[in-house]
């Protein structure tokens, strides 16, 4: 029933979505990227595509990280064109976008802080999209419940911080794990708000949600081996609404070594591929590139139904995708890594 | 009158450059505007090409000029658009332009970056002087309050408390410190919230309002400011409250400790701002007068720059050839232009405005196949008419007309002609065919009589209401006892002859007015579409002539032409015989056309008075004919393609030998047209190995014509009902503006006291405003996309394909022309 009204509020940014996901990058454009000799050469390309004239509006000479930062700055465009016009609940929807990347300003600052470095050094280096008022003030925090009680008591990312908070001394390690608390609580909340509106939005965002929360559950575990991270402290940091949940969390909590998560792994058919051995002609792909892969795939599902937000959220991961796409090749084109220039993950085949 | 009625011959041709020279030469063809060029080197993509160098150079430089003219337009300097036509630059002067247009660049950067620091050097001082001014209340409140205080020392020992603490905060070291800045006002709420958590309370916050607005460096948007001023106890604290500052992007200034030392710096601070004032307006029109000189030359350099770099896109298309040494352009060219492109690559400066004729309601539809018969000419004439037919109104007409004079007096005004309202634009490109519209539909007013509804009585009515009385037909008693009465055009003096131009004016008193009307109008759009459709029949001969099928002319145009006539034809002949024979003596044995015509096809009637000796006979013959073309025009070419296609090889050989006796070439050529016209094979020409052979596949041809003869003769059914759409589009125009006139202005007129005379004024305002939204705009857009729709479908089915593909020339005038159109702003 919420298909027959969902036109009246959301069908414009929809169609608006629907007509900047045309302008994702195709094959033959990265094609014509990957022969590039020169970041000038880059330009002029992508002068024919949707960017237009984005990098040939500044005046200073041309580097990966103006590439970057202009890539950034025109996704923030897109989505605060979007933001602005949106109406609940899609808004909502969309606020539970950027808090991701606010979570990940945090901790991004909280270890600056830890680092002695300057507040402004940091600052530029944060993602724009999870930007919020008081970020800058981060710092200041000792512990975990200074940083919920003092700071982020008023903004978005409280609502995650009921099971973080603890009087620990924040070093790089509890940062890290703060990280992983706030992520768990953020995509639950998300899956549980996906799984409210119901609909199309369930099934498409659900299958991306569980995703996401399983591979963190692996990145999580592959990462704590050789530190002093307990199994059992693992398990508190797995996000529980993913498909592992639960004997597949139970098995990776307990797991010592990278076979035996590959073991867990195999389990699960979605995720035993990323696990095997890679093939010799495939390249050598690290896992996290083959979870992004599986991340591009899953997201480009959302543009087979109408009627739902899922394509928001897959319209900014596969343009985030793009824009790693793109500063790969341009790192490759500056380092004169052409052999290497082909490990960019294609969007739309 | 060739070329006006068909599209230009074209070719492709071949030029070969000397690279030295394709600049030139390419410059010269873009101003001459004749020939589009294709690319010959497809595969590279655009940063491999040759040029590419210097279109980065041009694209630079455009990004300089966009710099130029948005700073230029910030600061509020008109740019004269004047209507210089410079030539692109040559090569080597590039370089003189770029190298301007760096210095002004950096000039200009330089020049903005001081004014920038001086602005925010002046916001900060004026934010200083402010916080200080305000922060004084803040202190001379406190003191006010102090007297209050004495009110309580009945309470010693309270007071005696917080001196305690006082002094045991002093013991402890720790320091009494101030913090004043000024904030934005949305954030102040948020501020005060987080300094409150964070200092858990150590902190005292008194903030007040700035009562101007302060204008923000980032954003250049006026913004309200808050004065805040923080009193801290302890240096840990303070330390945290300097952080949370910054992360509100708080401007702090130094708090004074003394009244002596606030004045000094307000002293201070007076003079900095006036010399800053002094400053700042000198950089201004440093600013202003560099501004001006590059505004005086920024038009030329934008269109220079725009030029060149279309000649390096084109030259990119060019292929260079073996030796280097030239450069090979493909180009599409009309062949009579071919001269003007020889005398232009030769010489130079020679200039030549030539362009094939082409009609907007046509291009439309579609652009002409190649050499196909071009509609325009025609629709030029046609269009109008029928359109008026719809919108027949005198003063509708001249309004129209007169509007549309207007525009096109008018029509080199820049204003006019820039302008970028869409709707606006469309009336404008029109302004020629609207003259057209609205002079034919005062035409088609003065033929129907009909001026806002009203008729005019130019040369006096042809009827008499006298004769009826001196006759003795009527008496004064008939007009007392009855509404209506009849004029008898029998009685001699009631109708003395038709009037000389169109309708008569009396009609328009007459009750059965729309029943005459009708008739008439229903009739004539009958007999106008039948005229239209069978011109259109007529006109594809052309088409099968050029194209050399002349069995065309026998299989398809012959039975189209014979079934569109002897079927509507005779419905037209009809009429015109039933207008013409019978009159007001005889007009009640006159018979009924349409059931005659049903008759017809029923083949009886013989019960029937017939309208002329031998009707039956007649009508027989031709529905026969009709009948028999319906098969000619269906098996009719396939069976001669297929005829001609299989008993190709015996003719060849004979043709064969023919040929091997006469080898001139130019004999060759004549005979392949003359074998052309008769409808010749293609698989005899492609012995002599210069052309393929054309795939002939019986089922195919077959299927296409049996489709062509199912949509003809249905067509001719459909589409002569359609031209009915003319007498109902006539119709429901005269009706509106009649219901305007009853409803509105006679309401004006009825009244007949001086007071009618002031009632006139708005009840005309009212009548014009309507006059013009519906029946002009509305009315006139509905005529206007039927008699598209006329054209479109029922006209140039008949012979247009309209499957061409228009010829787009490289040419400097096509470049957008003004600042709005490109993307430097």
């Amino acid at each position: 029933m919420a298909e027959l009204s969902f036109n009246k509020d959301h069908g414009y940014l929809e169609g608006l979505v629907r007509g900047m996901k045309a302008g994702i990058l195709t094959d033959t454009d990265y094609h014509n990227l990957a022969q590039c000799d020169t970041l000038d050469d880059m330009k002029l390309h992508l002068q024919s595509t949707d960017y237009g004239k984005m990098l040939s509006s500044s005046e200073e000479d041309l580097t990966v990280s103006l590439v970057d930062s202009k890539l950034r700055e025109n996704l923030v465009t897109e989505f605060s064109c979007l933001r602005s016009n949106a109406l609940p609940p899609l808004s909502t929807f969309l606020d539970y976008i950027t808090y991701s990347y606010m979570i990940d300003n945090v901790v991004m600052l909280i270890t600056g802080a830890l680092k002695q470095r300057d507040v402004a050094e940091v600052l530029p280096r944060c993602h724009p999209l999870g930007a919020f008022d008081p970020m800058a003030a981060v710092g200041i925090a000792r512990t975990p419940t200074e940083l919920y009680s003092a700071i982020l008591v008023d903004t978005p990312l409280a609502q995650f911080f009921q099971e973080a908070v603890s009087d620990t001394n924040l070093d790089e390690m509890e940062a890290e794990i703060l990280r992983s608390k706030l992520f768990k609580a953020y995509l639950e909340s998300f899956h549980s708000f996906c799984k409210s509106l119901g609909g199309a939005t369930r099934d498409t965002m659900c299958p991306v949600l569980e995703f996401e929360a399983d591979r963190r559950a692996f990145i999580i575990t592959v990462n704590s081996f050789g530190t002093d991270l307990s199994g059992a402290d693992r398990s508190v940091l797995y996000p529980s609404c993913g498909k592992l949940y639960p004997e597949g969390l139970q098995l990776l909590a307990r797991a010592e070594d990278h076979e035996q998560v590959k073991a867990v792994a195999d389990c699960y058919p979605g995720y035993k591929i990323m696990f095997d051995d890679p093939e010799p002609e495939s390249g050598c792909k690290t896992l996290e590139g083959r979870f992004f892969e599986q991340e591009v795939k899953l997201n480009t599902l959302a543009f087979l139904q109408q009627f739902h937000f899922g394509v928001f959220y897959s319209y900014i991961k596969l343009k985030e995708q793009e824009s790693r796409n793109i500063v790969w090749i341009a790192e490759c084109v500056t380092q004169r890594q052409k052999s290497k220039i082909h490990n960019y993950i294609p969007i739309f085949k | 009158m060739c070329s006006l009625l068909r599209g230009e011959e074209m070719c492709l041709a071949q030029l070969f450059l000397q690279s030295g020279s394709a600049y030139d030469c390419i410059s010269e063809l873009g101003e001459l505007g004749l020939v589009e060029f294709r690319d010959l080197n497809p595969s590279v993509t655009t940063f491999q090409r040759k040029h590419v160098n210097e279109i980065k150079k041009c694209e630079e430089m455009e990004r300089i000029l966009g710099y130029l003219l948005r700073e230029v337009k910030k600061a509020d300097i008109s740019l004269p658009e004047r209507d210089v036509n410079p030539v692109a630059p040559l090569p080597k002067h590039i370089m003189s332009i770029m190298e301007q247009l760096q210095r002004l660049e950096v000039e200009l950067g330089e020049v903005t970056r001081n004014k920038d620091k001086l602005q925010r050097n002046l916001l900060e001082l004026t934010e200083y002087t402010h916080m200080l001014r305000i922060t004084r209340t803040f202190v001379q409140r406190s003191v006010e309050r102090e007297p209050l205080q004495a009110q309580y020392e009945e309470f010693p020992f309270l007071e005696k408390d917080t001196m305690l603490e006082y002094s045991s905060m002093q013991r402890l070291g720790a320091k009494l410190g101030f913090i004043s800045g000024l904030i934005q006002r949305t954030k102040i709420q948020a501020f005060e919230r987080m300094l409150w958590r964070v200092c858990k309370g150590y902190t005292i916050l008194s903030y007040a309002e700035v009562e101007e607005y302060l204008e923000d460096p980032d954003t250049g948007e006026p913004s309200k400011r808050v004065v805040f001023l923080i009193s801290y106890w302890g240096d840990q604290i303070g330390q945290k409250v300097k952080k949370i500052c910054d992360c509100y992007h708080c401007h702090v200034y130094p708090y004074p400790s003394s009244n002596e030392e606030r004045n000094d710096v307000v002293e201070g601070l007076r003079t900095r701002i006036q010399d800053l004032h002094t400053v700042l307006h000198r950089t201004e029109d440093y600013l202003k007068q560099v501004l001006m000189k590059a505004s005086e030359s920024v038009y030329t350099w934008v269109i220079q720059v725009k030029k060149m770099k279309a000649i390096y896109y084109i030259l990119n298309l060019c292929s260079l050839d073996v030796t280097n040494k030239c450069l090979i352009a493909e180009v599409w060219c009309p062949v009579d232009d071919i001269p003007t492109l020889q005398r232009a690559l030769e010489e130079g400066s020679r200039k030549s405005g030539s362009t094939v004729p082409s009609f907007n309601i046509v291009d439309a539809y579609g652009v002409g196949n190649y050499r196909e018969v071009n509609p325009a000419p025609f629709t030029i004439i046609t269009f109008p008419f029928l359109f008026a037919v719809m919108f027949g109104d005198l003063g509708h007409g001249a309004i129209m007309a007169l509007f549309a004079l207007w525009m096109v007096l008018y029509e080199n005004n820049r204003k006019l002609k820039n302008t970028r309202n869409e709707i606006w634009n469309t009336f404008f490109e029109g302004r020629y065919i609207i003259l057209m519209m609205g002079l034919f539909s005062i035409y088609t007013g003065l033929i129907y009589n009909d001026c806002f509804s009203k008729s005019l009585n130019i040369f006096g009515s042809g009827w008499s209401v006298k004769a009826m009385f001196t006759e003795g037909v009527w008496k004064i008693a008939d007009i007392r006892g009855n509404r209506f009465l009849t004029l008898d055009p029998n009685v001699t003096g009631v109708f003395t002859g038709p009037y000389p131009l169109g309708i008569d004016p009396i009609w328009n008193l007459a009750s059965n007015r729309l029943t005459f009307l009708n008739s008439y109008k229903m009739k004539m759009s009958v007999i106008l579409g039948i005229i239209h459709m069978s011109f259109g029949v007529i006109l594809s001969t052309y088409n099968h002539l050029h194209f050399k099928k002349k069995y065309n002319l026998y299989l398809v145009f012959l039975p189209e032409l014979l079934f569109l006539l002897c079927l509507f034809g005779y419905l037209a002949f009809m009429i015109i015989y039933k207008w013409l024979v019978f009159t007001a003596k005889d007009s009640r044995l006159a018979p009924s056309i349409l059931i005659h015509f049903i008759n017809m096809f029923l083949m009886q009637g013989d019960g029937m008075q017939p309208l002329y000796p031998g009707q039956t006979g007649l009508q027989k013959f031709l529905v026969v004919i009709a009948v028999l073309s319906v098969p000619v025009l269906l098996l009719g070419k396939p069976v001669y393609l297929y005829w001609l296609h299989n008993g190709s090889n015996r003719i060849g050989m004979y043709r064969g030998y023919e040929r091997v006796r006469r080898n001139s070439e130019e004999e060759l050529y004549l005979m392949r047209a003359h074998d052309m016209e008769e409808g010749s094979d293609h698989s005899d020409l492609s012995t002599s190995g210069e052309r393929p052979t054309e795939e002939f596949d019986f089922g195919d041809e077959f299927l296409h014509q049996a489709i062509h003869t199912i949509e003809y003769c249905l067509g001719c059914v459909s589409n002569t009902a359609s031209y009915l759409r003319l007498w109902a589009l006539s119709l429901a125009h005269a009706q509106l503006s009649e219901v305007l006139w009853a409803m509105v202005m006679r309401v004006g007129l009825r009244m007949d006291t001086t007071l009618g005379v002031l009632f006139l004024v708005p009840v005309f305002c009212l009548f014009a405003v309507l006059t013009v939204s519906i029946l002009l705009v509305m009315e006139g857009l509905s005529a206007f996309l039927h008699a598209l729709r006329l054209h479109w479908v029922e006209f140039q089915n008949k012979f247009y394909s309209g499957t061409g593909v228009k010829l787009c020339p490289f040419s400097f005038s096509l470049l957008p022309s003004s600042f709005e159109h490109d993307c430097l702003l």
